[in-house]
């Protein structure tokens, strides 16, 4: 590779967590800085996310977009980050100022990039500017070189790729042959034709020996990633893994890891089994309570569900007998594989493949376009990591035009074929078409924010319509909230979890809140006040898992039998107090819960304010589709009918019910948006925001935020 | 006299150890979960039902071990999902 511009450093020692260094590169200028930070900076931010919304907020303006120059790459892990004596700790976010959203945006994933940056000497990596040419940058913490170079070209099919592209380069960095001192993200050309492109995190696994990927999906990082004209990042470091952090108390993460690994060994087999099946378990779980997004979140069971439960994917596909954690140390290991999958459609038809999943969420989205075919989960799966696309947002956004097509709203003739649910040549087409950016797909590749505007145009000049009311339509189905597409979980029977995909500061990605199951199976949340208080404290406790490096799963998805005798069994309080104690072993730190909590709430508070400077901070840019409410149209009631009636039944206390069927109908979404309205006022009163969703100023100074900008701010919006 | 029954429904893990996904169980007027339980405990002692954690529903409504049931009811034994 041609270096382009390269400088030495000394690689700062990781203590307690930290570096207390940022790396700073500007493709503009091909500038390579490295920033210390203050000691205030980590006890403030964090981390992870906490990072990113720092240095987006100081670094950028209401009017950056995804690919403006000034906009910011942010890669960091966290304090907790990099320590494989406690289960789960190869997260890093990748934060930007989204595509899709026109503000913040961060994903998490997992993998050995994170560890090995900090290793390397940064707690986070800060991209700005855009190159003129395709670049790679490379974190040589052995070599204690940093250097910008020019991407490498390996012939079209591979530079084409993500996989691909980075599989090359982890040889060619390291003269031929993999190893686990190297990761890389990468981006594909996906990446460049969509809004919602990913960034892949490779690292090499040895029990498998082959190079192995988890996605940061959501947002759309990996456009902003492709369109600065950066292929990938590679970092690399030699140093022990094995207390990684240097630990202030080595004695105290030893046995706080060795608690969480021995809840998670004997629970875990007792309960999901993620070990095992991998999240494809919750397919058959979200069946059985209609919560499996079918057709466009328009049912949520069928009969052809089971054709993607976990069981297929196990017998058919996945590799067994071997540990799959995405970093070391990780007993949960729910990163299932395969391995010679042979392609049957697309460019690549006839090659044999490795495939890193699928998880739940693919599988949601493919039963999302009506198709229940595996081996097309698993082609869908590896040519939307390949492309550098989102499977959520790819497969909600072909669903969202399925619906268009069969609703009357398009035709075949705007398509160029006939895109319906089911039809998998058509959404194997669209597929491709989105990826290299031709056909139909430089539509459906904005995502479906833009593609209600675009179907409206159509639609209305074809009927002689205003555009205004065919967008009314498109405003029951169109399944997105501030411009991200919804992951793959149906709400309308859970007011809780409505709010939990509409507050959600980034868009309706559920990493925020999960509350589905205790409201709406445990029941757990009866009053607006406990669905508000859920809403609350579930996004604080996430919040620091995105912002210390640390993957959720062993928290909130295997339950530690001790949490029984709790009086909130769902907050699996006894395993969080694991999570406490590993901090401050770490860190040196003497925080509690309530603490936690706090620091979180500062950086719930700054990526609201994010959102505010952005136009999706008010109560407006909280409001949802209507189908993610109720049944938005009669065939999603009648195909409850029994149990709409009977819910009804109860609202209205007198057990008399209309007699139409429209008329029910009607009664019951007027009903499910009047609730969702009160839910709004009494949870923004809980956050201490006005009624318009806008943080009050003492919320601002209770969290020292109240810096020039926030208060430039809410002077505009009179707050 | 018609045979009164409820209908145990297994799902993921369990139907590796079940081989099947469901089975009928009669029961008599006051049978309530925990004879289900019993029931299941004593036909497929390798199941692992961990009291504390395992989520009880009937007809999809979640249930307590004493909850009372009538015939045609469809019990189901349920892991913790807190939604990754």
């Amino acid at each position: 590779m041609q270096i382009l511009r390269q400088i030495k450093y000394e690689p700062a020692k990781v203590v307690g967590g930290y570096t207390d260094r940022i790396l700073r590169v500007d493709l503009s200028t091909q500038e390579i800085a490295i920033q210390a930070l203050p000691p205030d900076f980590k006890s403030k931010y964090i981390g992870g996310r906490g990072y990113a919304l720092k240095l987006i907020w100081d670094g950028t303006t209401r009017g950056t977009r995804y690919d403006s120059p000034d906009n910011i790459l942010v890669m960091a892990s966290g304090p907790l980050g990099n320590e494989p004596g406690f289960p789960g700790t190869g997260k890093f976010i990748v934060g930007t100022i989204s595509p899709l959203t026109d503000t913040f945006i961060d994903s998490n994933v997992g993998g050995h990039f994170a560890p090995l940056l900090k290793l390397a000497g940064f707690d986070a990596l800060a991209v700005s500017g855009i190159s003129k040419q395709d670049v790679v940058i490379l974190v040589d913490g052995d070599a204690g070189t940093i250097s910008i170079a020019a991407a490498s070209s390996y012939g079209k099919e591979i530079d084409d790729g993500s996989l691909s592209f980075g599989q090359r380069l982890l040889k060619d960095v390291n003269g031929g042959e993999y190893s686990d001192s190297v990761a890389a993200v990468t981006v594909g050309k996906g990446a460049r034709n969509a809004r919602f492109g990913i960034v892949n995190s490779l690292f090499y696994d040895r029990r498998r020996d082959r190079i192995r990927c988890k996605q940061a999906g959501r947002g759309g990082t990996g456009t902003v990633m492709r369109f600065k004209g950066l292929r990938a990042i590679v970092a690399r470091s030699s140093l022990a893994k094995a207390n990684g952090n240097n630990a202030v108390d080595l004695e105290g993460v030893r046995q706080a890891g060795a608690q969480l690994k021995e809840v998670v060994s004997k629970a875990d087999p007792k309960q999901l089994h993620l070990s095992a099946w991998g999240t494809t378990v919750l397919s058959e779980y979200m069946d059985k309570f209609h919560l499996f997004p079918i057709n466009n979140y328009q049912y949520g069971q069928s009969p052809e569900s089971s054709k993607l439960f976990a069981n297929v994917f196990l017998d058919r596909y996945f590799s067994k007998k071997i540990p799959d954690g995405c970093y070391y140390g990780c007993n949960l290991a729910c990163a299932k594989g395969a391995e010679n999958v042979e392609l049957t459609r697309g460019p690549r038809a006839g090659q044999k493949v490795s495939i890193d999943g699928p998880e739940y969420e693919t599988v949601g989205a493919v039963c999302c376009m009506g198709i229940f075919d595996p081996h097309f989960v698993m082609e869908y799966n590896w040519y939307c990591d390949e492309y550098s696309l989102d499977t959520i947002s790819t497969g909600v956004t072909i669903a969202f035009f399925m619906e268009c097509f069969q609703r009357g709203f398009l035709t075949a003739d705007d398509i160029s074929y006939e895109l319906k649910f089911g039809n998998m040549e058509a959404a194997d087409r669209l597929l491709h078409e989105i990826a290299s950016g031709e056909g139909f797909g430089k539509v459906a590749g904005q995502g479906v924010a833009r593609g209600k505007k675009w179907v409206a145009q159509k639609c209305a000049a074809r009927q002689g319509t205003s555009e205004q009311a065919v967008m009314a339509e498109l405003n029951k189905f169109g399944m997105e909230v501030k411009g991200l597409e919804f992951s793959m979980y149906i709400s309308k029977e859970s007011l809780a979890q409505q709010g939990g995909y509409g507050f959600a500061l980034k868009g309706p990605q559920h990493d925020e809140a999960w509350l589905i199951f205790i409201d709406q199976v445990h029941k757990e949340l009866p009053t607006f006040e406990q669905k508000a208080s859920a809403l609350k404290w579930f996004p604080l406790i996430r919040t620091w898992f995105n912002a210390t490096g640390l993957c959720k799963l062993p928290w909130i998805d295997v339950r530690n039998p001790e949490a029984a005798s709790t009086a909130e069994p769902a907050k699996n309080l006894p395993t969080l107090a694991y999570y406490v104690k590993y901090l401050n072993a770490t860190t040196g730190s003497s925080k509690n819960l309530q603490d936690v909590l706090d620091d979180s709430e500062r950086l719930y508070i700054l990526q609201k304010l994010i959102n505010l400077r952005q136009g999706k901070g008010t109560r407006s840019s909280d409001q949802i589709p209507l189908r993610a409410m109720g049944p938005a149209y009669l065939n999603e009631y009648e195909f409850r009918a029994e149990y709409y009636d009977e819910w009804l039944k109860k609202q209205l206390g007198d057990g008399s019910i209309p007699v139409s069927l429209e008329e029910r109908h009607k009664l019951l979404l007027e009903k499910r948006m009047q609730a969702y309205q009160k839910l709004c006022d009494i949870v923004y009163e809980e956050k201490g925001f006005t009624s318009e969703g806008i943080p009050k100023r003492e919320t601002v100074s209770k969290f020292g935020l109240m810096d020039q900008q926030a208060k430039q701010l809410l002077d505009k919006f009179g707050v | 006299m018609p045979l009164k029954i409820v209908s145990i429904k297994f799902l993921g893990m369990q139907r590796t150890v079940t081989k099947t996904d469901s089975i009928d169980m009669p029961i008599t007027e006051k049978a309530r979960v925990t004879d289900v339980l019993e029931y299941v405990r004593h036909r497929y002692p390798e199941l692992p039902l961990d009291e504390e954690t395992v989520l009880i529903t009937v007809n999809q409504e979640q249930a307590y071990l004493d909850t009372m049931l009538k015939p045609n009811d469809t019990v189901s034994f349920l892991p913790s999902i807190g939604g990754g």
